[in-house]
């Protein structure tokens, strides 16, 4: 839906993706009950969080036509920093702030060459991808760095309220803000007019270049915090982290969710479906024993379908 | 073609480059470093050359290290799995790989999906074929079984140019791969195919001027798949050169390096704008960038020093070339602008 | 008679189209064309916008099939839609933009996509060296075979597309604009390879609106106006006035006595809102000056070609400019982004709706709002309802139809789509508003509907500048009238103190 009110052609894909979860989540159940059961469903949030905060903080981005290889390094930069700064004895606010901070930091110099120095989204960010990764790796080496004695940091990515896993509140607080920024202020608008036509946005007197360089910040602080979580959960931080496919699964729920790579009009609500989509059908699959390739080769087939839908609709 | 002034100035890059790495890094000036060299980077700039042709018509393939995985992957198969004799197991490489690249042609021509789109999903798609047939996965001892073909082995030779030539008597000479000769006979069979035939005259058409080809009269789909299945029999060879070199081939071959042939190819002067450029920039921006990374280990400059140092290089290469783009728009409005 | 080369009438006779007809649906792009050109003519072809000069050479180079009509070249019938039998029988066609290849050298672009090969497709380099040499010399041209294309001026450019057809045995030429890209010298150049080809008997139809180099360079002109052809002549015969009269009709003057009937309001109420002194950008403008006064209407007009776009572009900042200031309320202004020409209250509806205007897969609303976001912002938060109701009233002051704004702007027609242009405009509520053609490809009825818009604004107290080609618009509404040729405003005056007549002669005066 854009940001105020739904058009034709977006009106039918969020419809098709519902109903296709609720076809397979119905198939699945079928064949194997223990699908339904409280457990697994909060396993698949839960699996899913860390790529659901990254797609819906790159929902932007992709709508202005643009995209970002360099999500993977990111996360593992921000768990490599976060890690540092608790070994030097931070507070744990301080440690969050660092970490996500690292993260933003690369999203604006993204930001800054694309909209700036109006250098192909593409390129930039698969060249951020290798100096991120080698800065991570400069900083933290290649080694695996254990995280002991650090409950508030632990319990980000391990620690449960009320029965839920905690990430899954992040999930549901960050899609929610994206959602809110969405729809409730005018940057939903601006983004969408960018990604539609980005002269006629400038004429309007739209500051485009600053509105792109701030999304490409929030991408990165998506995939920042998601390399806060992915640490906290493995109790390790490690430049090695956030490895290659990483940003094909965030890029695939957003496409998945019927935003075109083209830009435009777009929607992070149904960049979340996307990403329960891609849960459910990693999830199921795996309860039904089927092989990773095939895995693999079905999510190839679901995402050139949704692709070529998106680039029709 | 024409030579522009972005090659020469890649040559004497290259030049100052390599001028700076003899002088101030320690057993860079031997015959086994650029022995190493010629090694390591001849495949790569096999992958330059034939990433050159997609970006010359204005579009991109993010699929060549897939591709490469998977040639790899399927010449692994064929010699160890079903014991197929190399110079059946090579021919069928070659015509998979290319295959891709058709594919790659088909789906941006045939599906109008823009290059970067489709490129991207085939490097997925590539990638979990790569899983998907792999034979150490199919049947684990072969994962330790080191390729033995004489066929495919026997790409990895080193000829003793030196005492053939005679020079060794004066300065020892390097013993020059197999490779580096087979990337030579790429580089002139293409280009002299680029440069020469008409199928080059209209790659040079359809990346300069989409529109004129098609009002020229040209082919401009098949032009196109032509363009993207030559990338692909390139990444096939250099699988080939590769696996050859490793004995061995792994589910993350050539991971990443479609980055290296993209900036090989931009610093080699082939303009992302399309329709500008030859192959002989790529082979030269592959060696200056193997230089830099070879010469900066000798440097003892750390690997992630270098691997932040290549996004970078990219980064400057792309930003020249955009420069380089919007001076060339500039230019035509001024013609314009001659008199009031 | 039109004039001929030094042959009979029969044998000279060369393309010969009769009666030429083209309908889409409704539309009558092309009523009855009948179009000829002798041996060694250079003939224009004169017509303002939508006056069926685009579908005539489209029928001609075979883009389009006609619904009717014959195109005789030498005698022989050809074979309609079909661009490669245009081409094989010997119409080339040299359009506005290069379609050449501008890595490969001069000699590769005159054999574009045909160069001749030998074995393994290898380009046979010496046979398509004679030839092309053989064709320089023929028609006196000169060329660098070698030389890249991309790096060759414009002109020069030109002349290897002319080779380029030459070298596929042109019979006639059409050249579409040829000389909009060029400086003066390179046009005297041009025109002197056009007589040189004139004198080898090609047959060259030179489309333009450039008087000046029609009546410098053309034998003849055809003019049409609404699909018609209206007139056939020698340009000897003709004066600059006759050709504009003939150009914009005489329905002009039904409407201009109409709209005599309305009040004017030269200088509005005396206010000058905008002031601009000695603009200049080099290639483009020069030496602009005038004040813009609120409650009025100022319309500065002249042919395509005159740089009025840029004017206007410079003045809201959104393109450079070399010298001269702008003034707003009496205070120097230096707009560097269209940003801060809205802060000052200023706004332009550019030209280009769907380039540079629309959102073409957004809604009306938003569409509506897109200027004035900030003004429905509580804290951060967009106010929705705000926007609805302001998007109703909107779409209820330009009567947009459909009246609904949820529909998107491309389901709309032009005049609707301009309407939401302009109405994303208005609710800036500017003091200077600029409007570039306003009512291009906009129906008759949606034509009239803005035309109140524009009064209304004036009478709210807005000085409203509008840049306009089509003299029965310039006719209708304007309170002032400024010329602008080549690039210089001419002359302001009050409309009552003009009639069309004498808006036309300025226009084609030298």
């Amino acid at each position: 839906m854009s940001a105020l009110s739904p058009n034709i052609a977006t009106r039918l894909a969020p419809h098709a993706l519902t109903i296709a979860i609720a076809a397979f989540v119905v198939v699945f159940s079928v064949i194997e009950p223990a699908f339904l059961s409280p457990d697994n469903l909060v396993g698949i949030v839960r699996q899913v969080a860390m790529v659901g905060i990254m797609a819906t903080c790159m929902t932007f981005v992709i709508m202005t036509g643009g995209i970002d290889l360099s999500v993977g390094p990111v996360l593992a930069l921000s768990g490599v920093v976060s890690f540092f700064a608790m070994e030097a004895g931070y507070p744990l606010p301080l440690v969050l702030a660092a970490g996500l901070a690292a993260g933003v930091l690369v999203g604006l110099l993204n930001g800054a060459v694309i909209a700036f120095l109006g250098l192909p989204p593409i390129i930039v960010t698969l060249a951020m991808l290798s100096i991120v990764r080698g800065s991570a790796l400069l900083l933290g080496g290649p080694d695996l760095h254990s995280i002991r004695d650090q409950p508030g940091f632990t319990f980000i990515g391990t620690g449960s309220i009320a029965g839920i896993p905690f990430s899954i509140y992040l999930f549901v607080a960050v899609s929610l803000l994206v959602v809110f920024l969405q729809k409730m202020t005018p940057i939903g608008i601006c983004v969408a007019a960018i990604g539609e036509n980005e002269r006629a946005a400038f004429l309007s007197g739209h500051r485009t270049r600053i509105t792109k360089m701030s999304l490409y910040a929030i991408s990165a602080f998506g995939a920042a915090l998601a390399g806060i979580i992915q640490s906290s959960q493995v109790h390790t931080a490690s430049a090695t982290y956030g490895e290659f496919g990483t940003e094909l699964d965030v890029i695939a729920s957003v496409v998945l969710g019927g935003t075109s790579l083209m830009g435009g009009n777009g929607s992070v609500a149904r960049t979340v479906l996307g990403v329960m989509f891609l849960g459910i059908m990693n999830n199921g699959m795996n309860i039904l024993n089927v092989s990773i390739d095939i895995q693999l080769i079905a999510k190839g087939a679901i995402i050139a379908l949704a692709l070529a839908l998106a680039e029709r609709g | 073609m024409r030579v522009q002034s972005a090659f020469i100035a890649v040559v004497l890059f290259f030049l100052a480059v390599l001028a700076f790495f003899c002088t101030f890094a320690p057993n860079f000036a031997t015959a086994s470093n650029f022995e190493d060299l010629m090694a390591g980077f001849s495949f790569i700039a096999i992958l330059a050359i034939g990433e050159s042709f997609p970006i010359l018509l204005r579009g991109i393939d993010l699929s060549v290290g897939a591709t490469l995985a998977l040639a790899g992957m399927v010449a692994f198969d064929l010699t160890l799995m079903f014991d197929v004799p190399g110079y059946v197991a090579i021919p069928i490489t070659l015509a998979v790989a290319t295959l891709c690249g058709a594919i790659n042609g088909a789906l941006i021509v045939k599906l109008r999906l823009q290059p970067f789109i489709a490129t991207l999903s085939t490097l997925a798609a590539y990638r979990g074929l790569v899983y998907a047939i792999s034979g150490r996965q199919l049947v684990p001892e072969l994962s330790t079984t080191p390729l033995s073909d004489p066929w495919i082995m026997g790409l990895d030779t080193y000829f003793d140019i030196g005492s053939a030539t005679g020079l060794s008597s004066l300065v020892e000479m390097p013993w020059v791969p197999l490779s580096f000769f087979i990337m030579i006979a790429t580089l002139v069979v293409f280009g002299v195919m680029l440069g020469r035939t008409r199928f080059g005259r209209d790659i040079y058409t359809v990346g300069g001027n989409a529109e004129a080809a098609r009002l020229a009269g040209i082919n401009v789909g098949r032009t196109i798949i032509t363009a993207y299945a030559i990338c692909g029999f390139c990444a096939g060879l250099a699988a080939l050169l590769m696996i050859a070199r490793l004995s061995t081939t792994t589910e993350s071959l050539g991971m990443g390096m479609e980055m290296s042939a993209i900036a090989a190819a931009v610093i080699g002067g082939v303009s992302l704008s399309g329709g500008i450029g030859g192959l002989a920039g790529p082979v030269i921006g592959t060696f200056l960038l193997g230089m830099v990374l070879i010469g900066l280990t000798l440097l003892g400059i750390s690997q992630f020093v270098q691997q932040i140092l290549t996004g970078v290089i990219l980064l400057i290469a792309v930003g020249h070339d955009r420069f380089l783009a919007v001076r060339r728009q500039k230019r035509l409005a001024a013609n314009l602008a001659e008199e009031a | 008679m039109p004039a001929a080369a030094n042959v009979n009438a029969s044998v000279a006779q060369l393309l010969d189209a009769h009666g030429l007809t083209k309908v889409y649906g409704n539309l009558v792009a092309l009523d009855h064309a009948d179009f000829r050109v002798m041996r060694g003519e250079v003939r224009a072809l004169i017509g303002s916008n939508g006056a069926g000069k685009s579908t005539l050479i489209k029928v001609l180079t075979g883009a389009i099939m006609p619904t009717s009509g014959s195109v005789t070249l030498d005698g022989v019938e050809l074979p309609l839609g079909r661009p490669e039998e245009m081409i094989r029988h010997g119409i080339g066609c040299i359009y506005q933009h290069s379609n050449m290849a501008p890595a490969l050298s001069v000699l590769d672009n005159i054999f574009l996509g045909r160069q001749p090969t030998r074995r393994f497709g290898l380009v046979d380099v010496k046979a398509q060296r004679r030839e092309a040499e053989e064709l320089l010399k023929r028609y006196c041209i000169d060329l660098d075979l070698d030389a890249t294309v991309g790096e060759l001026p414009t002109v020069k450019q030109k002349e290897v597309e002319i080779v380029k057809a030459l070298a596929l045995d042109a019979k006639v030429l059409l050249m579409d604009e040829p000389t909009g890209w060029l400086a003066a010298s390179d046009v005297r150049r041009l025109h002197d390879t056009i007589r040189l080809l004139k004198s080898r008997g090609v047959g060259i139809v030179y489309i333009s609106h450039m008087l000046d180099e029609i009546f410098t360079v053309c034998d003849t002109m055809t003019i049409m106006r609404d699909g018609r052809v209206i007139a056939e002549a020698d340009v000897a015969d003709m004066t600059r006035a006759k050709v504009i009269e003939l150009m914009v009709g005489d329905r002009l003057a039904r409407e201009s006595s109409a709209a005599a009937g309305e009040a004017r309001h030269p200088r509005g109420n005396g206010d000058i809102r905008l002031s601009v002194k000695g603009l200049s950008r080099r290639g483009m403008f020069r030496d602009v000056s005038f004040d813009l006064y609120g409650g009025e209407i100022l319309c500065i007009t002249g042919l395509i070609g005159s740089k009025r776009t840029e004017l206007m572009h410079a003045i809201f900042g959104s393109e450079p400019r070399d010298a001269g200031t702008v003034e707003v309320d009496g205070k120097p202004v230096d707009f560097r982004a269209p940003g801060d020409a809205m802060a000052c209250g200023v706004g332009f509806v550019p030209e280009d709706r769907h380039r540079d205007g629309l959102m073409l897969g957004m809604t009306v609303t938003e569409n509506l709002v897109m200027t004035t976001l900030d003004r429905f912002r509580r804290l951060f938060l967009l106010d929705r309802r705000g926007i609805e109701t302001a998007s109703r009233r909107s779409i209820d002051d330009l009567s947009v139809k459909p009246a609904d704004g949820r529909k998107l702007v491309r389901q709309l027609s032009g005049g609707n789509q301009q309407k939401v242009l302009v109405g994303k405009w208005l609710r800036l509520g500017p003091k200077v508003i600029i409007l570039d053609e306003p009512t291009v490809g906009v129906d008759v009825g949606a034509k009239a509907e803005i035309y109140s818009i524009l009064r209304a604004e004036r009478d709210r107290g807005a000085a409203v500048l509008v840049v306009s080609s089509d003299l029965e618009e310039v006719m209708t509404v304007a309170d002032r009238i400024g010329i602008m040729v080549s690039g210089r405003l001419r002359s302001i005056h009050d409309a009552t103190d003009m009639s069309m007549a004498q808006v036309v002669a300025e226009i084609g005066a030298e």
